[in-house]
């Protein structure tokens, strides 16, 4: 196991690509989460222009709904498609470079090499969570005042959400990328379908008359997206009477992650029986 | 002798087209085992198939006596055709790489460095390297962490004259360990300079196998005619040292096994009541040879 890991972290330790992305990736969380609040703030002075009442501003940035917020940002189709093109150029390269042949001739097993991207899979999701946490704790603390440890902690189940998120949205695409083999394809198609087709095919089967039992949720990067809902606004939840998720649910967290072990249950038929 | 390898029927086939035909090949201890063919002969999906890189659709194989694993393959280093390694990273982290997945410690990276001529650019990436470095790096991985087999998929295609001397030269270094090297190769000359023993394979099948001395020694050859053409083809076929017979136009092209004397076969015919009309000694390049191997049994 440990052998295996350290493998792939000397495929990507001085890999610049690796790197680039991933400091943009934290750039655009960073900016998502900043940028959030203030969007808000901005839709409701909007809003205020037109109402004899108006509405007071909103923090996003507290204990314990912070947790929440911060993983639904971080969550966004648009953000996490950057880890994912990660992925993408990873598995492609063992391909394109023909090192996936290399390894298996050097004395890899072809299950190894499914667990070592698998384990690199996970690793790189747990770190990212765990630097959403390290942030959300620190934006937490500036921007709350008087908390607890209860109170502080109470919502934290969230981020094990985005990290049931990222893991198995990670795992989508590296499905795509080792069943097509191919950088630009992989991506262009993973793209196109995570961010335009599948959206698109959300709101026709989103029809009632056409779909009644709402079986467009289960779509599976909807299903992920759908692990941590629209956040924690007790302003906005009066004002729009959305129904607000308090808890993660354990079939929408459920639904992500049997998608994830379906697509390794193919990879590790189709790697077993393959020329490589 | 120990068996290091012992291929058992093996089969494969890509659509319409057989690339392995029932192959049984036995490769002992210390032989330096030359796989020869032209292109397409088969010797690239074999030693594919000897690597778990390609899935055999019958028969089976065995390394060092035991069904193949990931531990056999510990013990083979290979170089297959082109060179595989991450652009991006140096010579020594590819190797690194390549001695954790053997289970090796890295003691070995220096000299295997050294041996391929490499060791002053071991810190460049390798995608800054020639083609003759690319192919000396696979080289040093193959021979990274002492390995019981050498297997060489055509080590010296695509070089020049420098760098093929390079390449056969630590081949015969290795050799000289002890080391048990497969070599494939469409070079008659490099199986011929290289090898003790020798498969030819055509289309899948192998043709021939035993001694590089004696599968590729150039028999004798002689052309001879005869006004009787069918009797004086199965006069000659009772010739001791006979082994096949070829029509050429009007003249018969006989091999034999030893040095001949035309005087010799000469008299022994016309003991037979065989009068010729044409005698002539004909000597061939291995080359000639090694086509008319091929042209015989396709």
């Amino acid at each position: 196991m440990v052998r295996l890991l350290k493998i792939e972290l000397k495929k990507i330790l001085t890999y610049k690509v690796f790197w680039i992305l991933m400091g943009l990736y934290f750039l655009f969380l960073l900016l998502g989460i900043l940028m959030a609040g203030f969007t808000i703030n901005n839709w409701i002075d909007n809003l205020n222009k037109h109402s004899p009442i108006p509405f007071p501003h909103v923090t996003i940035y507290f204990f314990p709904d912070i947790w929440q917020n911060i993983a639904f940002f971080a969550s966004i189709r648009y953000i996490l498609i950057l880890p994912s093109i990660v992925i993408i150029i990873l598995i492609t390269n063992e391909f394109t470079n023909k090192t996936i042949r290399q390894n298996i001739v050097n004395g890899m097993s072809r299950p190894e090499f499914l667990l070592s991207k698998l384990q690199l899979i996970f690793i790189i999701s747990l770190l990212i969570t765990f630097i959403l946490i390290l942030g959300t704790l620190i934006l937490g603390m500036a921007n709350t005042s008087g908390y607890d440890m209860t109170i502080m902690f109470a919502k934290i189940s969230f981020a094990g959400g985005f990290f049931i998120q990222l893991f198995s949205f990670l795992v989508f695409a590296f499905f795509t990328g080792f069943l097509l083999r191919n950088t630009g394809l992989s991506i262009a198609i993973f793209t196109l379908y995570a961010l335009i087709i599948e959206p698109v095919l959300y709101f026709i089967l989103k029809i009632p008359k056409l779909q009644p039992n709402n079986i467009s949720q289960f779509l599976p990067v909807n299903s992920v997206i759908r692990v941590v809902e629209y956040p924690y606004f007790p302003v906005l939840r009066k004002l729009t009477g959305l129904n607000v998720q308090e808890h993660l649910s354990l079939l929408d967290c459920a639904v992500p992650l049997i998608y994830a072990i379906v697509m390794v249950g193919i990879v590790y038929w189709v790697l077993s029986r393959k020329d490589l | 002798m120990e068996k290091v390898l012992s291929i058992q029927g093996i089969s494969k086939k890509y659509g319409r087209i057989q690339a392995v035909d029932c192959l049984f090949i036995e490769i002992q201890k210390g032989q330096i085992f030359g796989l020869l063919g032209p292109n397409g002969s088969g010797k690239t999906t074999t030693l594919s198939i000897l690597l778990d890189l390609v899935r055999n659709d019958a028969g089976n194989f065995e390394w060092f006596g035991k069904p193949p694993s990931k531990e056999s393959r510990k013990r083979i280093g290979s170089v297959i055709e082109s060179p595989n390694f991450f652009p991006y990273l140096s010579a020594v982290k590819n190797l690194k790489i390549v001695a954790d997945i053997k289970d090796k410690p890295y003691d070995d990276i220096e000299e295997v460095l050294q041996i391929t001529d490499l060791y002053d650019r071991r810190n460049d990436r390798f995608r800054t390297y020639s083609f003759g470095m690319k192919q000396r790096l696979a080289v040093a991985s193959a021979l990274l962490g002492s390995p019981d087999v050498l297997i060489l998929d055509e080590p010296t295609n695509g070089l020049d004259p420098q760098g093929i001397a390079q390449i056969r030269d630590l081949i015969k270094r290795v050799a000289e360990k002890g080391i048990t090297i497969i070599l494939a190769s469409h070079l008659l000359d490099e199986v011929q300079k290289i090898c003790s023993h020798v498969a030819v394979l055509n289309k899948g099948k192998k043709l021939f196998d035993g001694e590089v001395r004696d599968v590729l020694a150039v028999s004798e050859l002689l052309e001879i005619a005869s006004t009787d053409m069918v009797q004086l083809q199965k006069a000659i076929s009772m010739h001791p040292d006979f082994t096949s017979i070829i029509r050429s136009e009007d003249k018969w092209l006989v091999y034999f096994k030893d040095q001949i004397r035309p005087a010799e076969i000469n008299e022994f015919l016309y003991k037979q009541g065989i009068v010729l009309t044409h005698l002539s000694e004909r000597k061939r390049t291995l080359e000639q040879h090694f086509l008319e191997l091929l042209r015989d049994n396709s």
